[in-house]
């Protein structure tokens, strides 16, 4: 998240967090705030540098770096895989859950990066499944999670014949879940390398182990939760930088306001 | 701290954990370019509206309302920028004074600067010196909350209608006789209309010696050491008492001032010839009946006595305070409600003869209860005709609905103990040196022996004191079944 700007660049904050679901009750692990001071100078050297720090990675840095404007969600996808990985490697044959789709081959999910978090996952006799609340796979013109049968819920919708476009890949099996009742249903990407039962057994297992509402895992609610900031700790993160950093807080005019008056939606709104 | 808010003479400071500060406290809001400062009181505190609180409160409770369990991996430390935010507190202060050029006046007409202001805390010493809160008559009532002492100067209750009243157990009793021992100290003249006994071991310490005070505590119980002759009483507060505490009409009130005539002209003023002269007077059997009643309440009521040598213990006890400064009690402890009404229409008529003969010069009255002997008619004699006769009264209840309207707005000082009961707050705000909400917001938060001063005594700023210790014998205690149970249990 942009919590402001300087002269020469922007000051993003991520956060992550892991949920888990244990002897019926929820733990988390939250990592951040972490705060970036993000420039056109430091940008790439400090995307290379966290990239080829945490995740050791084989080939070249990237030579070319995210704009300005794509840092605060290319570095959140950072910490992000970070998490995922660590989550692999630690977790025993249980169900791991992730935020978003299995597809690879985008700047935020190389195809290698991800094929080696569900590889170290299946090592360890886990499943991933992967939620996404947005799509934009569509069926006879309507979006996937649309076009739903009138089934009673819990079911899974599988889809077939879909051709990405390299370089993006898709290393996850996709299926419309609609878990419980209500109007909601979500793409829901399976390890494509799981057998059928093992995928069929992981969805059981999480109807059984995990609370759903409106067809989503509340262990990825509670993730949500605890990652999103609320104003109070922006508030506080800037309090954090002025009296760390000694920067002076001061409010950017509006132009939308300042040009058009009561006409003038904002830049925010805009 | 953070000027935030000015509405009317309300502020409103945005102030933070590390900053201690609590109701009731005084701060010092600056503004170095005008010159000037405000004076505000704090009079409640509230949590600041934070963006964002909600959703973080209910983050940590989404568990079916048991907190969720985990561990926070923050390497900057932003956690304590977060609680510092959140636990931000909002203080509702009342402007008191404006301070320039050293001077003090009670304005609130202008608007300091809200960037550049620097608010600080005001100790009170500091303000105590500003108002010039001391004097030559020192009277210590305890400790504030900084540890200093506040001290008010036994002139503020010179000529004074003051009040004490908050719940029952919390010290007004003690304040009561705190502020008449003090009194007696500068040589005053103080009468209390003791309803409890309460006050009549003020010359004992608590180890039962004598104190310093002992000779200047006169105890006069009514019909033991406190009588009156008829010829002493001057027929119109022998009519105030007929007429006020025994409810005699009007027609029999005429012919009883006949008959005390002829007595009078022929020297015959004493119980004996009172009653023979009712029996054998010409009138209306009514009117006689009336009066023979009345005669025999007055009988009855022991307080009436032919023989002089034993009605002269209360002038003499005046006498002797107006030289020397001392307190005369009434013990009205075990009189009943009539008889304590024809104790006080005496007593009072009494002063009000000394003190119009210029025989005392001024008397500080304390009235326990009032309300239980004072006739309604009373009330406004006392703030308005006596005080200037030199009678300044000191009202000291537990009820403050008692006391009419009109006294409150008249009081110079009140001493307000704790009270949790709206209504009682609401009435004691009528007062005209107070304003609701001080006294709705502090007085409710007052712990025992606790009181807040409001009025000429602390130049009105109202102050919060833990009235000090008296070694001085108390016999305000209430009688308890379960006493000896309760200390074995302690």
């Amino acid at each position: 998240m942009k919590i402001g700007e300087t002269t020469t660049g922007t000051l993003i904050a991520i956060r992550g967090a892991n949920i888990w679901k244990q002897n019926q009750s929820y733990r988390y692990i939250r990592l951040g705030p972490f705060i970036f001071h993000i420039t056109e100078e430091n940008k790439k050297e400090l995307y290379n540098t966290l990239q080829s720090a945490y995740f050791h990675s084989p080939h070249e840095p990237s030579q070319s770096s995210p704009n300005l404007q794509q840092m605060p969600t290319r570095l959140a996808t950072l910490l992000e895989r970070w998490l995922q990985t660590a989550l692999t490697k630690t977790i025993n044959n249980g169900i791991i859950l992730f935020d978003g789709s299995l597809t690879s081959g985008t700047p935020d999910t190389p195809t290698q990066l991800m094929r080696e978090i569900l590889a170290t996952a299946r090592k360890k006799g886990n499943t991933v499944l992967a939620f996404s609340k947005m799509t934009n796979l569509r069926f006879n013109g309507h979006l996937i999670t649309d076009a739903i049968p009138k089934y009673k819920p819990p079911y899974l919708l599988e889809t077939v014949g879909l051709r990405p476009k390299p370089p993006i890949a898709l290393l996850g099996d996709i299926y419309v879940a609609k878990l419980t009742k209500g109007n909601y249903a979500f793409r829901l990407d399976i390890d494509k390398e799981a057998s059928l039962e093992q995928k069929i057994e992981a969805v059981e297992k999480l109807l059984g182990n995990d609370y759903l509402s409106q067809s989503y895992p509340e262990t990825l609610r509670l993730a949500h939760i605890l990652c999103t900031f609320t104003a109070n700790e922006v508030i506080a993160m800037q309090h954090f930088i002025t009296h760390k950093h000694g920067l002076k807080l001061i409010n950017r005019p509006d132009m939308h306001r300042l040009l058009f008056g009561p006409f003038g939606k904002g830049e925010k709104k805009a | 701290m953070k000027l935030y808010k000015k509405e009317g003479n309300i502020l409103q400071i945005l102030s933070f954990q590390n900053e201690t500060v609590e109701k009731g406290d005084y701060l010092l809001v600056e503004d170095a370019d005008a010159g000037k400062a405000l004076i505000a009181q704090i009079i409640d505190m509230q949590f600041a509206s934070i963006p964002g609180i909600l959703e973080e409160l209910l983050r940590n409770l989404p568990d079916g309302g048991e907190p969720i369990q985990g561990e926070d991996f923050d390497p900057l430390e932003i956690a304590p920028h977060i609680t510092y935010i959140q636990d931000a507190s909002l203080l509702i202060c009342k402007i008191r004074a404006t301070i320039e050029n050293e001077n003090l006046n009670p304005s609130s007409a202008w608007l300091p600067s809200r960037s550049q202001s620097t608010i600080k805390k005001l100790p009170i010493p500091t303000l105590l010196k500003l108002a010039k809160i001391n004097g030559k008559l020192p009277i210590i009532l305890g400790g504030t909350k900084d540890a200093s002492l506040l001290t008010m100067d036994a002139s503020s209750l010179d000529g004074r209608l003051n009040i004490i009243t908050g719940k029952k157990e919390t010290g007004k009793s003690h304040l009561s006789k705190l502020l008449m021992l003090n009194l007696i100290g500068y040589k005053a003249t103080v009468v209390i209309f003791d309803l409890n006994g309460e006050y009549i071991s003020l010359g004992m310490t608590v180890d039962e010696k004598r104190n310093v005070h002992h000779d200047k505590i006169h105890v006069l119980t009514p019909s033991q050491n406190f009588k009156v002759a008829l010829k002493q009483l001057n027929l119109h507060v022998l009519l105030e008492i007929l007429i006020h505490a025994l409810h005699l009409p009007g027609t029999s009130a005429r012919e009883f001032r006949r008959i005390w005539q002829s007595l009078k002209e022929r020297d015959m003023l004493n119980l004996h010839d009172l009653g023979e002269a009712i029996r054998n007077w010409h009138c209306n059997q009514h009117v006689r009946d009336a009066l023979y009643s009345r005669y025999y309440a007055l009988v009855n009521s022991g307080f009436f006595t032919d023989n002089i040598a034993e009605a002269a213990f209360l002038e003499e006890c005046l006498f002797k305070a107006r030289e020397q400064g001392g307190a005369i009690i009434i013990n009205l402890k075990n009189t009943s409600p009539i008889d304590r009404q024809i104790v006080v229409e005496y007593l009072l008529g009494k002063l009000v003869e000394l003190l119009t003969s210029w025989k005392l010069k001024a008397v500080f009255l304390f009235a326990e209860e009032a309300h239980l002997y004072l006739r309604e008619t009373y009330w406004d004699d006392i703030v308005t005709r006596m005080r200037h006769f030199g009678i300044f009264t000191t009202f000291i209840t537990n009820q403050p609905d008692t006391i009419r309207e009109n006294i409150y707005r008249q009081a110079d000082n009140i001493f307000l103990f704790n009270f949790t009961n709206e209504h009682d707050l609401e009435v004691v705000s009528r007062a005209a040196r107070v304003d609701a909400e001080t006294v709705n917001s502090i007085a409710r938060d007052l712990p025992p022996h606790h009181c807040l001063v409001l009025g000429k005594a602390v130049r009105d700023f109202p102050m919060v004191v833990k009235v000090k210790a008296l070694d001085v014998k108390t016999m305000g205690e209430t009688r308890l079944f379960f006493k000896e149970q309760n200390k074995l249990a302690s």
